[in-house]
């Protein structure tokens, strides 16, 4: 373990925060590159396989964050551990769907991100503040391409935006499960290293709001006190490890080769 | 047979300020927006890219290879050239 | 004079007079249609062998072993996607537009390299096609980037480029492999097993059951022949194969010392010819999927050339 922690910091939050973080990346980067060869026309197959290789990349970035912290390589922890043992948040987990349901989950995952890697990138957790920073560039390309193709795939034609709701009908739920409380959130919050969930979900859901509005789409969504209230039912359970049978498939994927010589060459 | 396929939009790419920006394809693009969303990773994923200009392939007006005459400079025009005076090069603050 | 006044014949010569000289074709330029048509034929077989390819090694990404190897497959599938983006982008230059070359390719009236019906039924096999079928695949293109259509030529120079990862990629996970378990070895032999003869037969029949060959080769569309090309690749590989101890799949392989060459067995042309013309392991499932990829994304493509017309009205009405 990491022998020069800082002694005011609490590693087991952190710990928790850069695993749910770092699994998120993979499964949702696993799912954007099923695209890769099927994407609705080749210039979108080549962009959308750079956000794919982004995803998995930061999530590679996490995993090395969690090294010092585990004593395990970011192989060991991505293709050695049960799926049982992912904090992913269900969300990422889900299908790939059409590229309806794909673009929206993007874009909602991609809004979400831009919120938590600016608020860590004033994190008082050293490594974790620098690695946001960092991610936090790239992230603001894959924002624009999400939100531009929301924009015009959301009132474009009547099958888009008929694709296009049915997709935020599904996933909207399903990404009020990215805020679900962390274990140790309230220590994380008190030493600085992270705003907790609840301030993020406000301010990305201003943001998603505008967005999705403007591009004809309707959201379970109400302002109470000044507030945006979702009113709809959050997918919950993944920081808990409580998961659905698609991960456990896309784990057996993942691990499937690694496992027939698991620490060995490949 | 109806196009899905887009039109296509000519892609210059500048690979650092100071440099001339070099056509180095073209992209099938919806809009001239996506068209640089596009064109950035079709021609900037690798090489070193700090500028790309999009124009639709339409917009582009060019000669015509059949025209020969176009270009046609038969007749002597050494009076242009620096080269064909007895004047010595150390004038030229740029000759070597 | 302009080219327009002058007789077919004199317009033929001059043509001839150019490729022979080594010089270069662009779009606009007076050609044979027989030259056009050619290179139509061949440029859009080549983007579809691109495309139709990214399938294979794609399968094989949700499984890949480890970080490194999984970004990489990635990143080699998007550069198939985007080398057949660079040469259906020279055909068109021809006058031919994509949505027709795919609608070619998607209902099978189109041919691709036969080397992607084989099936990948192991994680070795993506090695195989890196460090062989690549292998193949750049002698092939460094000479055609030397060919006589400038898009055509321009496109191979960048797409060569890329290659040279692809191959190193390939055979470094070949290396891994054969470095590793015998369960690892003796899965790397069996993919070297089952890729060694359709990866020969991508250079092409030989030049005397080939059609196109002669054309091609008068016309400088390629510089060397098919059995050049396959030559070079086997003298190239089989000392790589032979220094990571694995076997060369032909007992017949060896180097003479008068030729300076590596004899080998042919490949069995009425294979090539059977599964060129479909009935091979992969063909129509490979073309399934691109079919169905083509339909399920039709609703996007027209939804943002619908967004993009609209976006194009509302500025000019500004």
């Amino acid at each position: 373990m990491q022998t020069n922690f800082p002694s005011q910091l609490p590693q087991d939050g952190i710990r928790t925060l850069l695993l749910a973080m770092a699994d998120d990346e993979l499964v949702l980067g696993h799912r954007d590159s099923e695209w890769t060869g099927y994407a609705p026309i080749l210039e979108e197959d080549i962009a959308f396989s750079n956000i794919a290789q982004d995803e998995i990349g930061h999530s590679l970035v996490w995993f090395t964050l969690l090294t010092p912290l585990t004593g395990l390589t970011p192989d060991q922890m991505a293709f050695e551990r049960s799926y049982e043992e992912f904090t992913c948040c269900r969300f990422v987990t889900h299908p790939k769907g059409d590229f309806a349901y794909t673009t929206v989950r993007q874009y909602l995952f991609d809004e979400a991100e831009r919120v938590r890697l600016t608020a860590l990138s004033g994190s008082s957790y050293g490594p974790l503040k620098e690695a946001a920073a960092k991610i936090l560039r790239e992230e603001a390309y894959h924002l624009m391409h999400s939100k531009g193709l929301v924009e015009r795939l959301g009132d474009a034609t009547e099958e888009s935006h008929r694709r296009m709701q049915a997709a935020v009908d599904l996933a909207f739920p399903q990404a009020l499960g990215m805020f679900e409380p962390i274990d140790g959130e309230a220590e994380l919050q008190k030493t600085g290293v992270f705003p907790g969930n609840v301030t993020l979900e406000h301010e990305w859901l201003n943001n998603v709001v505008s967005v999705l509005r403007g591009a004809s789409l309707k959201l379970p969504i109400q302002q109470m006190n000044g507030k945006l209230k979702p009113q709809c039912k959050p997918e919950l359970g993944g920081r808990k490890k409580s998961h659905t049978a698609h991960l456990q498939q896309l784990v057996d994927d993942v691990q499937l080769v690694y496992r027939m010589a698991p620490g060995g060459k490949w | 047979m109806t196009d899905t396929q887009w039109e296509t939009y000519e892609v210059f790419h500048q690979t650092k300020k100071g440099d001339a920006h070099i056509h180095v394809g073209s992209v099938h693009a919806p809009d001239p927006q996506m068209a640089l969303q596009l064109a950035r990773d079709q021609f900037a994923r690798r090489l070193k890219c700090t500028s790309l200009w999009v124009v639709p392939s339409r917009c582009v007006t060019a000669t015509n290879y059949q025209d020969e005459d176009f270009f046609a400079q038969t007749t002597d025009k050494s009076y242009r050239d620096p080269k064909a005076f007895g004047a010595p090069d150390k004038l030229d603050p740029h000759a070597d | 004079m302009n080219m327009q006044e002058r007789a077919p014949e004199e317009k033929q010569a001059d043509f001839e007079a150019r490729i022979n000289r080594g010089e270069r074709i662009e779009p606009g330029d007076w050609m044979p249609e027989e030259y056009r048509k050619s290179l139509i034929r061949m440029i859009g077989q080549h983007a579809h062998s691109e495309i139709v390819g990214q399938l294979p090694e794609g399968k094989w990404i949700p499984y890949a072993p480890g970080f490194r190897r999984k970004l990489t497959l990635i990143a080699k599938v998007q550069d198939e996607a985007g080398h057949g983006q660079l040469l259906y982008r020279a055909a068109e230059t021809l006058g031919k537009s994509r949505e027709e070359m795919m609608d070619e390719l998607l209902t099978g009236k189109a041919k691709y390299a036969n080397v992607f019906n084989y099936p990948t039924p192991t994680w070795a096999d993506v090695g195989a096609i890196g460090w062989l079928v690549d292998t193949s695949a750049v002698i092939n293109q460094t000479m055609i980037a030397q060919g006589s259509y400038g898009p055509y030529a321009r496109a191979m120079k960048r797409i060569c480029y890329e290659e040279s990862f692809h191959i190193k990629q390939g055979y470094d996970l070949i290396v891994a492999m054969a470095n590793g378990i015998p369960e690892q070895r003796s899965m790397v032999q069996d993919a070297i097993n089952r890729w060694w003869y359709p990866t020969l037969m991508m250079s092409g029949p030989p030049d005397s059951l080939s059609l196109h060959s002669k054309q091609a080769l008068k016309w400088k569309i390629k510089t060397k022949s098919n059995e050049q090309v396959r030559q070079e690749f086997v003298d190239l590989i089989v000392p790589q194969i032979r220094a990571l101890g694995l076997d060369v799949p032909d007992k017949e392989c060896y180097y003479d010392e008068k030729t300076g060459h590596h004899h080998y067995t042919q490949p069995d042309w009425e294979e090539l010819k059977r599964v060129v013309s479909g009935d091979g392991p992969c063909n129509a499932e490979r073309l399934a999927v691109r079919r169905q990829a083509h339909e399920e994304g039709r609703w996007v493509r027209e939804a943002l050339a619908a967004k993009g017309e609209k976006n194009r009205q509302d500025r000019s009405a500004a």
